[in-house]
């Protein structure tokens, strides 16, 4: 390559389950969405890991091309600060999966032991190794402090139990981003009726996350 | 950023309680006044008011939530539970007329809490117990809300000290919303700080030498 | 979330800045940038513009809105609705506090724009906060809220959202028969 840094990368996204071909920028748009939405859903999200390997494989393409870079080169600097953002962006979204999974680690498990053989998975290999971890080490904790102390019928913590759920009748902020019909609001007392409400493109709205969890997982909402 | 390291377990608020919530665990050690209805052999030491071996059906006595809790059955009596004042009738008409006079710290702390939770013991009381503690927590919303948007920088011991525990925490997400604009308008965030951890290890290591 | 991340998407927008150094064509991840020209107006993002303005290689024209005249007309309008009127831009705040920080000497009138800024705010979270409390008090299921920004709700986010958690526990109070496991046993 004689000139590193005229490279676009447009090469790149050649994943066979990307159904349609993205351009960089899509993709770096897929990371924010799905970064915002793990922030703001009260539950643990399907995993994205397809936008974050691309994403990495973008990170190492360019910061490979900049080695190749002499020092003071104008350019070099302007791309170093858009890696070192969109470094930000992916580790944030990183951390915030690891924190929900401390968070809700047996329920998390618990999904992902009873997911049918085709559907995807909750967590990626990565995750999935840190929430057993996380569960074994919880346990063994436990057990060290205080249960190896208790009666032997008492030795025992069911976790699914010991852990609160993640509550899906949580309120969300959201943008819409296609426009849906004829959603269901149900009543919050009894002397309320259930309506229906339109979603139009680009309004906003504070509603019960149970309601719309799955337009977050289709992508018609962004949680805000 | 959230960089606290440590995520407490939250309390359960309603009739559920999360039992790795430390609040939930304070709340389960208040106590209730109760009437023993079948005589408990040889746990006289229980009730440090007489020295009999065992307590007499018809006793009456203060014992924690927790302990209740797990006597408590719906068929066979074992004890019945009276609702502690402050959910009775008297009260409750004081709550539904101005919920916003009352110092819920001193007559909880653990109002909503314990209120919930006396739900599990059968009483036919129960519906407006649990309609006083929806209407006084909607009635001091505004209350909660303005005192923790308002207050930046500034003591706010009296602004809390009537605050019920559940309010208090309401009150400190509040603030901590407020704290976190005000410091970014402020451009505190562009400064770094040390992190605490970082501090308090320093610390240690000082007096490990010292030692 | 942190306002810090607000501010961190705000510096995603683009704006108009004049180059003082020529440049080709940038080709980002996230699209292309320039060619800068000397003296030639050109987009980028605001992370670049301001970057570049601490290292004086640009004049930054402030967005259409950033104006006297426009900001006074918006303040008087918020303040006559009681709805929420459009915000200047979807980050009127934080582009004002950047823009304002570092680069004031390029804006006509800073210190008038920052007031204005500040009084619109205001108005739009003390509208903020009664909207929530009516919220609350009415036991609403769904609101619409368009024209809200990023960094308002954040002010309120976690209390509303905190608030709101407790009311439904307390009102699932009302339905017994619905609870879940009478005691537990862990």
């Amino acid at each position: 390559m004689s000139d590193a840094l005229s490279d676009d990368g447009s090469d790149i996204n050649q994943d066979e389950s990307q159904e349609d071909v993205m351009t960089p920028a899509e993709l770096i748009a897929k990371l924010e969405e799905a970064w915002l939405n793990e922030k703001f859903s009260p539950e643990l999200l399907e995993n994205r890991s397809e936008v974050v390997e691309c994403v990495m494989e973008q990170l190492t393409h360019m910061e490979a091309n900049l080695q190749r870079v002499k020092k003071g080169d104008a350019k070099a600097s302007i791309h170093r600060m858009e890696i070192d953002r969109i470094r930000f962006m992916l580790s944030s979204y990183l951390r915030s999966r690891l924190q929900k999974i401390e968070k809700f680690f047996p329920h998390v498990l618990e999904r992902e032991k009873s997911r049918g053989e085709g559907d995807p998975s909750l967590l990626s290999p990565e995750e999935f190794a840190f929430a057993k971890e996380y569960y074994a080490n919880t346990e063994t904790y436990l057990k060290a402090v205080a249960l190896k102390r208790m009666p032997p019928n008492l030795q025992t913590v069911d976790m699914l139990k010991a852990v609160p759920e993640p509550c899906l009748d949580s309120f969300v902020f959201l943008r819409v981003k296609e426009r849906q019909e004829n959603i269901l609001v149900e009543p919050e007392t009894d002397d309320q009726r259930e309506y229906v409400v339109d979603l139009e493109e680009g309004s906003q709205h504070l509603m019960r996350y149970r309601t719309i969890a799955p337009l977050v997982s289709s992508g018609a909402v962004q949680l805000i | 950023m959230n960089t606290q390291s440590y995520m407490p377990v939250e309390p359960g608020v309603g009739m559920e309680e999360n039992f790795l919530s430390l609040d939930d665990i304070l709340l389960a050690h208040e106590r209730l006044p109760i009437r023993i209805e079948c005589a408990f052999p040889r746990l006289g030491f229980l009730d440090k008011s007489s020295d009999t071996q065992d307590i007499p059906e018809g006793t009456k006595m203060e014992l924690p939530l927790w302990l209740s809790k797990g006597l408590y059955e719906r068929k066979r009596r074992v004890l019945s539970v009276e609702l502690p004042k402050v959910y009775r009738e008297g009260w409750r008409t004081v709550f539904n007329a101005d919920p916003n006079v009352v110092d819920l710290h001193k007559m909880g702390p653990y109002y909503y809490g314990l209120g919930s939770q006396m739900l599990h013991f059968d009483s036919p009381e129960n519906p407006e117990v649990a309609q006083t503690l929806l209407q006084t927590f909607i009635g001091r919303f505004r209350r909660t809300m303005d005192s923790s948007q308002n207050a930046y920088n500034e003591d706010t011991s009296a602004l809390v000290e009537r605050l019920d525990c559940l309010e208090k925490a309401l009150f400190r997400s509040g603030q901590s919303g407020l704290n976190g604009f005000q410091g970014w308008e402020k451009g505190q965030a562009s400064q770094l700080t040390a992190s605490s951890l970082v501090l308090n290890y320093r610390k240690r290591k000082m007096t490990d030498v010292q030692h | 979330m942190d306002p810090a991340e607000v501010e961190f998407l705000a510096e995603k927008e683009t704006v108009k800045i004049v180059p003082n150094f020529s440049l080709d064509k940038v080709y980002l991840i996230g699209g292309d940038l320039g060619p800068f020209n000397p003296g030639l107006s050109v987009d980028v993002p605001v992370w670049l513009a301001l970057n570049l303005k601490q290292r004086q290689k640009c004049r930054i024209m402030p967005p259409a809105w950033m104006d006297v005249e426009k900001l006074e007309e918006m303040r008087d309008l918020e303040r006559k609705e009681d709805t929420f009127t459009p915000a200047p831009s979807p980050y009127y705040m934080e582009l004002t506090k950047l823009l304002l920080n570092y680069a004031s000497d390029d804006i006509p009138k800073a210190d008038e724009i920052r007031t204005l800024v500040k009084d619109i705010w205001d108005t739009r979270v003390a509208k903020l906060r009664l909207s929530a409390d009516s919220f609350i008090s009415q036991m609403e299921a769904h609101a619409k809220l368009d024209n809200l920004t990023l960094m308002e709700i954040n002010t309120i986010r976690s209390f509303l959202l905190d608030s709101l958690n407790c009311m439904y526990k307390l009102r699932s109070n009302l339905q017994p028969g619905a609870s879940k496991g009478q005691f537990k046993d862990y």
